[in-house]
């Protein structure tokens, strides 16, 4: 009968994708390609009109298999995708999109650019969502292929011997950039993660001298609510103000920011710094709270810079013996769980073992927070006496010293 | 640790998760997703890009063609898990009731008369301790006076085995008696209410019905590796539950070669509960190992040296199941414990429990799974929390205020519609910022640094929701592999990623299928089918645990995969690293792989691990009582089972043939063929005395007729024979004035026992006669003149008393009419009416059809044959 046909139809070709998934996930590429032809040969028989699209499963088993098989190449690849394009027609700029990522994967960047402004001019009834969504992305990235090109031009004509000659060069420079601009303009306005689209825009506009369109876009970027909380979205605007040398004060803002929602962010070593170099009171504070906030973290265990900025805040004011409630209320919060996180007799020993600067640092913020018996600071103290070196004796005298500093911290 | 100085291009959209079409059979292959420009390290450089899947990876081949057992077979006898055949209703009735409609039905009623009838104390303990004087059970009558106090129950119970045996038929009545019994003592004789238990017992009958599909119990695996702790030792430990009910914790040195192999005994606990997870992290050059239970929870120290013991530091107990328990790689002995129904504690060892947040409200939308999971982040002080919406941060010294959402299931990681969270991991080890989350669509990393939006996200196409995994992270340069494993389908993948600081995350390599438990069942040697079908199903059962550990031995670096079984099994594989020169021409490195082809055998030494695993399965089985079987002395009566008195002349022959047979070395088919020959045919030579019933029924077996025997005994000519009772009954009323009065005492006495033989046919097995096998060589029936048989004289001349032969008379026309050709012209007595299998075919026939492709050629040669005794068939009467 027909309908029985037709179940045993179907299910031979759920048998025979399983297949071909059984022999991709194996590596069996060539075994998975023959499968594939059978699959392929199956659906010209097919009449059903099922919801899922077959074509899409062939594009991706089949593009999957043409990347990993021996004996596929590039021509291969592209006579295989051209055929998807016109078998997919759904999918049209999503396989267009994939297509050129493969090329300029495999270093052919003008193909990819062809393939991207040939998608761009490809109409096909109306749009929906999700292939407005990639077509903006076709323009962006035809937009970075263009941007890459003025680069290109750029740098011939700063390196170039005769400054203002190359006329015609510079004429296509600017076409690249009108180009770029335009379509890289249109897909950071919609929230996302835009970060190597955002960067190439930047330095298009600050080539061309326009710093407030600049400093809109970064702006936009890091603080309009709709985007992601991504800290480089920050992390530029900060590169941006420091390199037209705006004032501390607007840059410890943006790092003040960038702070809040990513204590453990690198910067924060640059933010402590100027921070204490700052004159203001208010923002030594802040500098402690910062260090310590980025040592709260994991990843941060073993960084010397920061143990080094917090050692070193801490002997100044430990010396000045000003401001040791800052570091009694830092400290109050921490110090249930400090010493086992980085003053263990087991770290101390692995540190020293390790790296004798970063304990050297460590030894000191222990000896001054813990106290001069703490199991950390003792056994670096001895191993450090016991291989004769002189910082090590200095450390040990300047802890036992302003051990009453300790006792008010602790107290 | 840096965040990378650009991320791949993502679009970000709040709100509801798009509609998807489920689960897509590629969706995880061919694409790249986006691509990132790579800066050049010169300045004229070409610019160069990076995609975020696509890029090679490092290679990893299997060792071996299939997972070798590492340890030998958990001892104890394994309960096979529950199937929907256990809870399901069967019966023919529903079959009928339900066909057309999709939709199982729970046993319900099944269930509930188990419970009854397991913990009878539970269910009946006090009124029947109250009652039991007044309720009999004995088979004599009762005295008059205790008439009036007691019941008599046995004949209730007949009634309930009665019932029992006709479930499914169609013409069930409901018995009065059982409709009294039950209306009175419904109210007050269970210990329970009945309503309120069978509301518990449907409940649990629900529950084990939705995790038939999907169990989440077992969430982060039971099993862990113990690492050594300077980096170049061979030898580890695993940590695994054993025992009948998964209840004995183990702690076995590992020893790590091409094999791996254990050494010496385990170090064991005996524990209250079945071992769900078993958590282990090393904080301050000390293992801790969590280990979860429903309703416990404890922690071990293992110290870092080798041959330490594991010390048990503290147990907790909950009142609703623990769902989740997680160790802080940060701080030794810090714990996060979650509890179903969404209370999530901070458990330290010296500081006691500290309650983070408690809701039984999913986070971002509504969800019925009390799942609930916690991990550790970078922050130690912050923990993440997780049910099927989402995940959240959450800082333990304010966990009010200070939280903020990491992953939720919606437009922002672009989910599909209905994905919901199966187990997130705290991926510490590659990246202190990173977590995987998996769901059973896709597999998803975050950075903490970048709350919401994936770093990396990949539609992992597995056929269940992966509830394991484990990483393995890469040095400097190198991948981080991830392995997935699901419990039910005994998945397992092997992916690389790599990223995260310096540049943006990336996946590499293709994904990577590795061995499952059931593969290795084709490399064993060959079993006899029951033994295969065990076995089947011991190395199908779901995995319930995944561990992995990276081994370097003399520059070949090998992953070392172990995976446990809910039966209690572990086994191992490994997958060695191929590292292949840069090739001169560009040839991709990952070609076809043989090794891995099905096939192929494995190593002898696999061979002979097999051959030990199975040999120390089958004496740890053979320990155990066997199946219980059938107990023959409640089919037959001591009486029938007694042997007769001296082997009747159909033993002896049969004894002698079957001893010449021996001699001969022939086959003992061949007797069909003899009998068909020589001797013409073994007749049923009866002893002087009634032959007793299983006598009977051996000889109607010995001579072939067993079908035959078998259907008369059983209801299918129950109608018939009730037909013929009937009629003779008529006959006789009508013939009673001429009779004696011994006669009709006689008659009437047998007609009494025809009726007890008809009711005690028992239940109608489902053994279709018409399947037996017909003799081929069987003398085909010959019509036989009825007449001489029934004649006075002929009757006479056998030695059958004038009164009974009218009787005899009547009954042998009835069973003509009933067996056309019973009547054989050599039979010494015309006892048990004897037929050919031809007739019960057709008998069969006429009641109901079985499937025509069985009894077509049998069909045409009974329904010739009834067609020529048709006319015969009342000849006899006639006569009379």
């Amino acid at each position: 009968s027909s309908h029985e046909h037709k179940t045993n139809f179907k299910k031979s070709k759920e048998a025979c994708l399983s297949y071909i998934q059984d022999a991709m996930l194996q590596k069996q590429w060539k075994r998975a390609a023959e499968f594939l032809t059978y699959y392929v040969e199956s659906l010209e028989k097919d009449f059903s009109r099922e919801r899922l699209n077959p074509s899409e499963i062939i594009w991706r088993i089949g593009s999957e298999i043409l990347c990993h098989h021996s004996a596929s190449s590039m021509k291969e690849f592209n006579s295989f995708i051209e055929q998807m394009k016109t078998l997919a027609v759904k999918r049209y700029l999503k396989v267009c999109l994939e297509h050129a990522f493969h090329l300029l994967c495999n270093g052919l960047i003008d193909e990819a650019y062809q393939n991207l402004s040939l998608a761009e001019s490809w109409r096909f009834g109306e749009q929906t969502l999700l292939q407005d969504k990639e077509m903006k992305l076709i323009q962006a990235y035809r937009g970075l292929l263009d941007y890459c090109s003025w680069s290109k031009q750029k740098n011939i004509l700063l390196h170039s011997q005769d400054g203002f000659d190359n006329l015609p060069v510079e004429q296509e420079m600017h076409s690249y950039f009108r180009k770029a601009a335009l379509s890289l303009k249109e897909i950071i306005r919609i929230p996302g993660v835009w970060d190597p689209f955002v960067k190439c825009y930047v330095d298009l506009l600050e080539f061309y001298g326009d710093h407030n369109e600049a400093r809109q876009v970064l702006n936009e970027y890091a603080y309009n609510s709709k985007f992601p909380a991504n800290p480089n979205a920050h992390v530029y605007l900060y590169q941006f103000l420091k390199r037209h040398g705006e004032s501390k004060k607007s840059l410890i803002s943006v790092l003040k920011i960038l702070h809040d929602i990513v204590p453990s962010h690198e910067l924060m070593i640059d933010f402590n710094t100027m921070l204490q170099k700052s004159k203001k009171r208010k923002n030594q504070r802040l500098a402690l709270e910062v260090i310590f906030a980025a040592l709260d973290y994991a990843g941060w265990k073993e960084n010397v810079k920061a143990w080094s900025c917090l050692a070193r805040q801490i002997k100044q004011i430990v010396i000045s013996e000003k401001h040791l409630d800052w570091i009694k209320q830092e400290w109050d919060t921490r110090k249930d769980w400090w010493p086992a996180f980085h003053f263990s007799r087991y770290l101390a020993k692995r540190n020293w073992q390790e790296n004798e600067s970063l304990s050297y640092e460590k030894a000191l913020v222990a000896g001054i927070l813990l106290g001069k018996d703490c199991k950390y600071f003792k056994y670096l103290s001895h191993q450090g006496c016991k291989a004769q070196l002189k910082k090590f004796r200095i450390l040990k005298k300047f802890v036992n010293k302003h051990n009453p500093a300790y006792l008010r911290i602790s107290g | 640790m840096d965040f990378p100085g650009a991320l791949m291009p993502a679009y970000f959209g709040a709100g509801p998760p798009r509609e998807g079409v489920g689960p897509a059979p590629a969706a995880g292959w061919g694409e790249h997703g986006q691509v990132l420009e790579v800066l050049p390290r010169r300045r004229q450089a070409n610019t160069s890009f990076m995609p975020r899947r696509g890029r090679k990876g490092e290679n990893w081949a299997p060792a071996d063609t299939a997972a070798v057992p590492l340890l030998p077979p958990n001892a104890g006898c394994w309960i096979p898990l529950l199937t929907p055949q256990d809870i399901i209703h069967h019966g023919i009735l529903h079959k009928k009731l339900w066909q057309g409609k999709s939709g199982a039905t729970l046993d319900f009623t099944k269930q509930l008369s188990h419970f009854f009838v397991d913990h009878p104390e539970d269910a009946f303990g006090t009124l029947g301790q109250l009652l039991h004087q007044n309720f009999y059970l004995g088979n004599s009558k009762l005295r008059k006076q205790a008439r009036e106090s007691t019941i008599r129950m046995t004949a209730l119970m007949e009634e309930i085995d009665r019932l029992d045996a006709r479930r499914g038929c169609l013409r069930q009545h409901l018995v009065p008696r059982l409709r009294w019994f039950s209306h009175l003592c419904r109210d007050w004789l269970f210990e329970v209410p009945l309503n309120l238990l069978a509301d518990s017992v449907h409940e649990e009958l629900l529950l084990q019905w939705a995790n038939l599909f999907f169990d989440d119990s077992p969430t982060g695996g039971a099993l862990a590796w113990l690492p050594p702790e300077d980096v170049g030792a061979r030898m580890g430990r695993l940590v695994y539950p054993g025992g009948q009910a998964l209840n004995h914790l183990y702690f076995q040195d590992v020893v790590l070669e091409d094999l791996p192999y254990a050494q010496g005994s385990p170090v064991q606990f005996e524990l209250n509960g079945r071992i769900r997870q078993v958590a282990a992290a090393c904080a301050d050059g000390e293992d801790f190992v969590g280990i979860r239970s429903d309703y416990h929870c404890g922690v071990w120290r293992v110290p870092g040296r080798m041959r330490a013991a594991p010390t048990p530091l503290q147990v907790i107990h909950t009142n609703v199941p623990a769902s989740c328990l997680t160790v802080s790689p940060h701080l030794p002995g810090e714990l996060s414990v979650c509890t179903q129904s969404g209370t999530v504690y901070l458990w330290n060892i010296e500081a006691g429990l500290q309650r983070l947040r408690r809701d039984p409200q999913t986070m971002f939308f509504r969800d019925h799974s009390p799942w609930r999971w916690s991990d550790f982040t970078a922050h130690p002080r912050v923990l993440s929390y997780a049910d099927r919406t989402g995940l959240q941060c959450l800082d333990s010294r304010d966990p009010e205020r200070c939280r903020f959402d990491l992953f939720k299931v919606g437009e922002e990681a672009s989910c599909q519609q209905g994905e919901r969270v199966v187990l997130p991991m705290y991926l510490g080890k590659a990246n202190p910022f990173h977590h995987l989350v998996t769901t059973q669509f896709s597999v998803y990393v975050l950075d903490e640094r970048l709350p919401m939006v994936p770093v990396l996200k990949w539609e992992h196409m597995m056929k269940a929701p992966p509830l394991f995994a484990h990483l393995t992270p890469g040095g400097p340069g190198r991948s981080h592999k991830v392995l997935l494993g699901t419990s039910y389908t005994q998945e397992l993948l092997l992916l690389q990623y790599q990223g995260g600081s310096q540049s943006a995350c990336q996946l590499v390599g293709p994904p990577q299928k590795l061995h499952s438990i059931a593969s290795c069942l084709q490399h064993l040697p060959t079993q006899l089918p029951h033994h295969h079908r065990l076995l089947q199903q011991r190395l199908g059962a779901p995995a319930a645990g995944l561990a992995a550990v990276l081994h370097e031995d003399q520059m070949q670096e090998s992953l070392l995969v172990f995976q446990l079984s809910e039966a209690g099994d572990v086994f191992c594989q490994r997958l060695t690293h191929e590292v292949t020169q840069p090739p001169q021409h560009p040839v991709p490195v990952s070609g076809d792989k043989a090794a891995a082809a099905p096939g192929s055998s494995p190593l002898p030494a696999a061979i002979l691990r097999y051959r030990r695993w199975l040999k120390a399965l089958s004496s740890c089985c053979r320990e155990h009582p066997q199946p219980p079987t059938f107990s023959q002395k409640r089919l037959f009566t001591c009486k029938e089972l007694k042997e007769p008195a001296e082997p009747s002349a159909l033993h002896q022959r049969a004894r002698q043939q079957l001893r010449q047979a021996m001699q001969e070395g022939g086959c003992i088919q061949r007797w069909d063929i003899l009998t068909a020959q020589t001797p013409p045919v073994p007749q049923p030579l009866e002893s002087a005395e009634d032959p007793d019933a299983l006598s009977a029924r051996l000889t109607a077996a010995w001579s072939g007729d067993w079908g035959q025997w078998w259907e008369e005994r059983s209801s299918f000519n129950m109608v018939q024979r009730q037909r013929a009772l009937r009629e003779r009954r008529r006959r006789q009323k009508r013939a009673q004035g001429r009779r004696s009065l011994s006669a009709s005492f006689t008659s009437s006495l047998t007609y009494q026992s025809e009726l007890s033989e008809l009711s005690d046919a028992g239940p109608s097995l489902p053994l279709s006669p018409a399947t037996l096998p017909q003799e081929p060589g069987s003398p085909p029936p010959s019509p036989v003149p009825h007449e001489a048989l029934l004649s006075s004289q002929s009757l006479q001349c056998r030695g059958i008393p004038k009164e009974r032969r009218k009787m005899l008379r009547d009954y042998l026309s009835v069973c003509v009419e009933g067996y056309p050709n019973l009547l054989e012209p050599s039979s010494s007595q015309p006892s048990i009416p004897l037929s050919q299998s031809q007739t019960c075919i057709s008998l069969s026939q006429s009641h109901h059809p079985v499937p025509s492709s069985q009894s077509q050629p049998s069909i045409t040669v009974s329904q010739s044959q009834t067609s020529s005794l048709q006319s015969r068939r009342k000849r006899p009467r006639m006569g009379f």
